[in-house]
């Protein structure tokens, strides 16, 4: 008998047999009610709130690493502009996630490579690479649902990076490298039975969404308010439901450049999570003549957090039109799926004044 | 194709060619048995080892169809020093024997089929024990790791063997009577054996000195019952690689020509490139949607444009990415994907592939995966075709990621490379590096 063959059999007499297996797969059921009709193009309160489970951290090269887990559920990775949702596999026993940050300042690395190694007694379980996600709790994270063979003590790696956008500031020349964490976790069942888990039946479907979880030893992927931004903030624009702060900077270090800085910092309404993978363009005119054009670059920086940017020269009156060229294309968890996926252009006229 | 292959026979003949020895073999001549002519008495085939295409059967569009059974033999030289005219003789001489025992080719009822194809090379491990070193018309490097997220350990034997057949018994008799575990083979007895001059290679952190695998329609399929592909067995039966989707379009590979070295004591050689790379199916088949498999395999126009049928052998001859291949920095933007073969249509040179693949897929330590192995006519060839495959610039777009929506790199683990040189016939028996 195969491995799988096994597994199956196991499974058949575990269902017929066992009051423990059952409850689980009441519980998966219950804890994936069913999505609210008429989901709004807009971020909106989900169906429900569930916790997580820490592994604990561990310190990989320039980064530290989380290990989390919670149940497996739904999300929604994207196609160009369209939401494809993933359904719970019969064989996915939890949702494993990895948060990556800069351990000096805290900042949560949004768009970093996770590749996911688990083994038991030396049998590889599952291999692959995570998925960039977002959730409303969480925000940006890495993660994905996987089949884990029952209880049990499971060795998990993370292989993180290196990053693809421009690093700039105190992080230029960091993130460079691909690096690794392994972590030891003893995997229960019973373990995810006892997660929180708490209905939204009274705001489901609403605009808006849940606050972010108060995650000891993790910190969490929030930008500042618009005025709380380094340097002066020029423009507030909304597109997709997301908004995005116009900033001008001196340039910071990494980049090239004898005047200012303009930075985009793209965010997620009421949570503020920064949106990575996306890609942004901007036009900047000042009387009739063009200034900029052109392409911003993702770039990571410790001050303004995860930004689109470009060395421009920015004034006040200057008209700056913003296109979203591709959407972000990041994993959605629930209430984040109808969002971020059509832009219209933004026409912003930059002011420093209050 | 040989004729009158159930399913299951050819389920298990690819198991035996995995599992090797004797006893495999044996149980597989008794349910496969082909009717095998012998080779040539005295073979005089051409100078370039890796001259198989003239061998292998086509396709209705005109595709190469490669072997469906391998197995690549890893070997370490046994003496001290520099080998003696002695023992390249008696490499030469089971080599020949091997040649003499099966035919490269022969008829079947409808077309023909590969009887045995096999190429010798050396990696630049071997050559160190020379006091001279390789010309510089041999571009051969150590391997290194490719891309800035892959750590594959190098694989440094000194010898690579690669068998291939349309028959796995075929390739299973052929090692073994190397290796001197046999003594005829397809009623031709062998000369001599390689046993005392080259044994398993002994390889970092514990790599199979022992690669096997298969290609074509319906295999992948019947194997999918390993590591790294879900449990829904969602491989189709047309598909020829666990992926599901076509490849060897000949539009994409070099000619035998472009691979071939052209000066100095190994021209009529070519460079061989092996990785061992693992696959992750499970997103691919389970989460990903269609159109996100059609647009980073090929490219998303032809996702858009719902270009690809099955398998995608409505394609023909051609992949025919070409016009999409300026399209990657756009493409990264816009669709947020880029495709596999459009950021490889990149790499070409006047329009024309570098490399020649002759890749196989695996289930090796009962884990799908693909033994990567390309012809070129120097390292440097693979190398800047790996990187246009890389796509770092196009996830410096933004939207793309190092390895998510970045072709098909988020499915993939290259966990050894090795480089290797494969001299032209007449020097295939432990070369020095000028001989």
């Amino acid at each position: 008998m195969d491995r799988r063959a096994f597994l199956a059999a196991g499974a058949a007499a575990a269902a017929a047999g066992t009051a423990g297996c059952r409850s689980l797969f009441e519980t998966r059921s219950a804890r994936s009610p069913p999505l609210v009709d008429d989901r709004p193009d807009a971020v909106y309160v989900p169906t429900h709130t569930e916790g997580m489970s820490m592994v604990g951290t561990a310190e990989a090269g320039d980064y530290r690493v989380a290990l989390t887990y919670s149940f497996p559920h739904r999300f929604w990775t994207v196609d160009v502009d369209r939401a494809n949702k993933v359904e719970i596999q019969g064989s996915d026993s939890a949702h494993l996630m990895g948060t990556v940050w800069d351990p000096e300042t805290g900042t949560v690395v949004p768009n970093s490579s996770v590749e996911a190694t688990v083994t038991r007694d030396g049998e590889t379980v599952v291999d692959r690479e995570l998925w960039p996600m977002l959730s409303q709790n969480m925000g940006v994270h890495a993660g994905d649902n996987v089949g884990l063979d029952g209880d049990g003590t499971y060795e998990v790696t993370y292989d993180v990076g290196p990053l693809s956008a421009r690093t700039t500031g105190a992080f230029a020349g960091k993130f460079g490298e691909r690096e690794s964490a392994t972590f030891t976790l003893e995997f229960e069942q019973s373990t995810l039975r006892d997660l929180p888990f708490e209905r939204l039946t009274d705001r489901e479907g609403d605009p808006g969404a849940v606050d972010p979880m108060d995650m000891e030893m993790l910190p969490v992927a929030q930008l500042p308010e618009p005025g709380g931004m380094p340097g002066t903030a020029l423009a507030t624009g909304e597109s997709g439901d997301a908004q995005f702060v116009v900033v001008r900077t001196d340039p910071p270090t990494g980049v090239e450049s004898d005047g200012s800085y303009l930075a985009v910092s793209a965010r997620t309404p009421y949570n503020r999570y920064p949106l990575p993978f996306m890609a942004l363009s901007a036009t900047l005119t000042r009387d009739g003549e063009s200034a900029f054009e052109g392409a911003l670059q993702p770039t990571f920086d410790p001050e303004l957090g995860y930004h689109y940017g470009a060395a421009a020269d920015l004034r006040d009156g200057d008209d700056l039109r913003l296109v979203v060229d591709g959407a972000p294309q990041l994993a959605r968890h629930e209430g984040y799926e109808t969002a971020f996926l059509a832009f219209e252009p933004m026409d912003l006229t930059l002011s420093s004044g209050p | 194709m040989p004729a009158s292959r159930s399913l299951s026979r050819r389920d298990f003949v690819k198991a035996a060619v995995a599992i090797g020895g004797g006893a495999a073999l044996s149980a597989c001549q008794q349910r496969e048995s082909p009717a095998l002519p012998q080779g040539p008495d005295d073979p005089a085939y051409a100078t370039r080892q890796h001259a198989w295409n003239d061998a292998l059967p086509t396709d209705e569009h005109g595709n190469d169809v490669p072997p469906r059974h391998h197995v690549v033999r890893l070997l370490d030289y046994q003496g001290e020093g520099t080998p003696t005219a002695d023992e390249r003789e008696t490499v030469e001489t089971a080599l020949r024997s091997l040649e003499r025992a099966y035919p490269r080719s022969h008829e079947v009822e409808d077309g023909n089929a590969v009887g045995l194809l096999f190429t010798v090379g050396y990696a630049p491990a071997y050559f160190e024990r020379f006091d001279a070193d390789l010309p510089e018309s041999v571009d051969l490097p150590e391997p290194e790791p490719l891309a800035p997220f892959e750590n594959p350990t190098p694989d440094r034997p000194d010898v690579a063997v690669h068998l291939a057949s349309d028959y796995g018994s075929v390739v299973l008799a052929a090692e073994e009577a190397l290796v001197g575990e046999r003594e005829s083979v397809n009623g031709v007895e062998m000369a001599v054996s390689l046993d005392g001059i080259l044994a398993d290679a002994d390889l970092d952190d514990d790599g199979r000195a022992r690669r096997t695998g298969f290609i074509g329609p319906g295999l992948p399929a019947e194997n999918q019952d390993v590591q790294g592909i879900p449990d829904s067995e969602p491989v189709d039966e047309d598909a020829p690689l666990f992926m599901g989707f076509e490849s060897g379009f000949s539009g994409s590979q070099a000619t035998e020509d472009r691979v071939t070295i052209e000066e100095g004591p190994f021209a009529g050689g070519t460079t061989q490139h092996l990785s061992a790379i693992e696959l992750s199916l499970d997103q691919w088949y389970e989460q990903d949607s269609r159109f996100h498999r059609e647009a980073t395999m090929f490219c998303p126009a032809h996702a858009e444009e719902g270009a690809i049928e099955g398998t995608g052998e409505n394609l023909g001859a051609s992949n025919q990415v070409g016009d999409c291949a300026d399209d990657v920095a756009s493409d990264a933007r816009e669709t947020g994907k880029v495709g596999h073969a459009q950021k490889l249509a990149r790499a070409r040179e006047d329009g024309m592939p570098r490399i020649l693949r002759r890749d196989f897929d695996s289930t090796d330590g009962g884990r799908a995966s693909v033994h990567f192995l390309a012809l070129q006519s120097g390292i440097g060839e693979f190398v800047a075709t790996r990187e246009a495959m890389n796509g770092t610039d196009a996830a410096s777009e933004g939207a793309v990621g190092q390895r998510t929506n970045n072709g098909i790199l988020q499915y993939m683990s290259v966990e050894r490379r090795g480089n290797y040189l494969l001299p032209p016939r007449e020097h295939r028996a432990l070369p020095g590096p000028r001989p």
